[in-house]
């Protein structure tokens, strides 16, 4: 459950996005789900976010930094991926949307942004997708990249809390 | 008027697959094409399900959308409890119920607050809104935040409802958290009214456009789950019967099925609902909808808006309800169902945030879902809405053509149009 009134939230929230139904578009909740299986630290919450939009805002409010991963067009060859921060990267897209289902990462980002609720630190994981067609598995590029992805995503947490060693799988 | 010449072409969402394209084109005064395009969503669903054991279903549907996850879960597992012959309990129907409200919630503010009232305060999308009006973006995440605890608590995660299964749960809320919950919706009815309020203040568009409103029904309460499906016209159908109301058809401009059933379309959503379902709403809901100047029948589309928010406070009373009803009985785990060896087919049905949604199973005596079919609200709601534009683009031809586009967006967007939940994928450009 999220964060109740009054209780002190982790410090740290790392949220994998994605459609699961749709090949590589689901990459950021593979990572999330293999992170949730490691032994992580007390300040570290580990969040499946799905395709959640808009209300990604009220998991990153009162965070001290938020680290996503999702895929991303992000002018790499499929498999590969970059890691950014918002100073790093303009996030392309429309502000006008039909649809509540079109809002995405980039429009919470915003909106938090402008509701000045937007953590201190905000990292990204952009995955270059190959295949996004409904109801596909992870192409092999990006099932192959999948460790190299989770150690990057720990890496950075161990540098953010100084600690040195990768957590071992619990 | 007879020469006038508008072109209306809105593409969206090109970013992913060209969904939601609106395209209007009027030549010397006359109407020659108004239509709304869309490349549809979960477009495999058979092939999702077909071949997988009875219980990954509402895992596996739930994932189509991130905004009705609950309700495909729900309409999943009603399909499946029906194919399989399994009688839920009470508890499970009650937090079922929960579940559902706090999903209603959930989609409906953000509806409201996040796209429908940016075109009200004159700005373009919620972003400017959150620098000019942070008060009103601000309770609509509190609202969210709200919703989204009262999902989990009962689902155990946000989005995905990893607890609902095939019989029940296999997580309960403590009586703890509820009442923690209770005490947030209580306190959230300030919120309520202060929504109602803002609506009240905003200058609808005049449209009024009769036509047929289909809706699940049923005798003892407000229907989000299960029931009858029901209709203005007078219709009325049982669930297994459903596809004598959708009578889906192709259109050469769309890859979704267009539906209809009394008249060339039919709509479904919040508006529908209130329409048939009126009498049922709790009486602090009936206020809210009287503050509006809602009465049933509604014939203006965009005021679909107007009946989410009316839903909104109905939810947030019904779950106090409900919450007391619990705490009162007591929570009491269950066993978990056992497959029985014996197949079926079963739908089901839920009234979801944009409207009634069915799943169609057929499952094999081993357990494997051999058949499936998805019905989805906005499927049911194209029809409807290029009907709505058809009649709307005439009365508001003497507007500027940027006006015109306007007018259609905020047409379609009453709808909120199921179109790319599908991915939310990020387009970066490096600076």
């Amino acid at each position: 459950m999220e964060g109740g009134e009054g209780e002190a939230l982790p410090s740290t929230l790392v949220i994998g996005l994605g459609n699961l139904l749709r090949g590589d578009d689901g990459v950021g909740v593979r990572v999330a789900e293999a992170l949730a299986t490691r032994d992580l630290p007390d300040d570290v919450e580990v969040v499946d976010g799905g395709t959640h939009g808009l209300g990604l805002v009220n998991f990153m409010e009162g965070r001290q930094r938020v680290i996503l991963v999702d895929a991303a067009d992000v002018g790499e060859s499929p498999g590969e991926f970059r890691r950014f921060t918002l100073d790093e990267a303009r996030l392309l897209g429309d502000d006008r949307h039909l649809s509540v289902h079109a809002a995405g990462l980039r429009d919470a980002l915003l909106l938090a942004q402008a509701l000045d609720v937007l953590p201190d630190e905000v990292v990204i994981f952009g995955v270059q997708p190959a295949n996004l067609e409904w109801y596909s598995a992870l192409s092999p590029q990006v099932k192959a990249a999948l460790p190299d992805l989770i150690t990057a995503v720990m890496t950075e947490l161990n540098q953010k809390l100084g600690r040195r060693e990768v957590w071992p799988k619990s | 008027m007879s020469t006038v010449d508008v072109n209306v072409n809105v593409h969206h969402l090109t970013r992913v697959e060209g969904h939601g394209n609106i395209v209007v084109d009027v030549q010397n005064g006359e109407l020659k094409q108004c239509e709304l395009q869309i490349v549809e969503a979960p477009r495999f669903f058979e092939a999702m399900l077909r071949g997988r054991p009875y219980y990954e279903a509402s895992h596996i549907t739930s994932r189509i959308c991130g905004i009705c996850a609950t309700g495909h879960a729900t309409a999943s597992l009603r399909a499946t409890e029906n194919a399989l012959g399994v009688e839920v309990s009470e508890q499970t129907e009650l937090l079922r119920k929960l579940v559902f409200h706090g999903e209603i919630i959930d989609s409906h503010v953000l509806h409201v607050y996040m796209l429908v009232a940016p075109d009200f305060f004159g700005v373009g999308s919620v972003l400017p809104l959150a620098s000019s009006h942070p008060d009103v973006v601000k309770r609509a995440l509190r609202i969210k935040k709200l919703s989204g605890d009262l999902c989990a608590m009962i689902s155990g995660r946000h989005t995905h409802p990893i607890a609902m299964t095939v019989g029940g749960f296999t997580h309960l809320p403590t009586i703890k958290e509820m009442l923690a919950v209770r005490e947030r919706l209580v306190a959230a009815r300030e919120d309520m009214d202060e929504t109602i309020s803002l609506l009240a203040t905003l200058p609808w568009p005049e449209f009024e456009r009769e036509t047929e409103y289909v809706s699940l029904q049923k005798d003892e309460e407000y229907a989000f789950i299960d029931g009858r499906i029901a209709t203005t016209d007078g219709f009325a159908y049982e669930l297994p019967d459903y596809r004598n109301v959708t009578n889906e058809y192709l259109v050469p401009h769309s890859t979704a099925k267009h539906t209809k059933h009394n008249r060339d379309s039919y709509m479904v959503g919040a508006l529908a609902r209130f329409n048939n379902n009126y009498d049922q709403l709790h009486p602090r809901a009936k206020a809210a909808a009287e503050e509006l100047g809602m009465k049933p029948v509604v014939t203006n589309s965009f005021l679909n808006s107007g009946a989410q928010a009316v839903e909104m406070v109905h939810c947030v009373e019904d779950s106090i309800r409900i919450i007391d009803e619990l705490v009162d009985r007591g929570i009491e785990e269950e066993p978990p169902y056992e497959f029985q060896g014996k197949g079926g087919e079963g739908v089901g049905s839920c009234d979801v945030p944009r409207g009634i949604l069915f799943h169609n199973y057929v499952i094999d005596d081993d357990g494997v879902i051999q058949g499936a079919n998805c019905i989805i609200p906005t499927g049911q709601n194209y029809g409807n809405i290029e009907a709505d534009m058809r009649a709307l683009v005439p009365q508001i031809l003497d507007r500027p053509q940027e006006e015109i586009t306007h007018m259609m967006e905020m047409l379609v967007r009453a709808y909120d149009p199921c179109i790319s939940c599908s991915t939310h994928f990020l387009n970066v450009e490096f600076v």
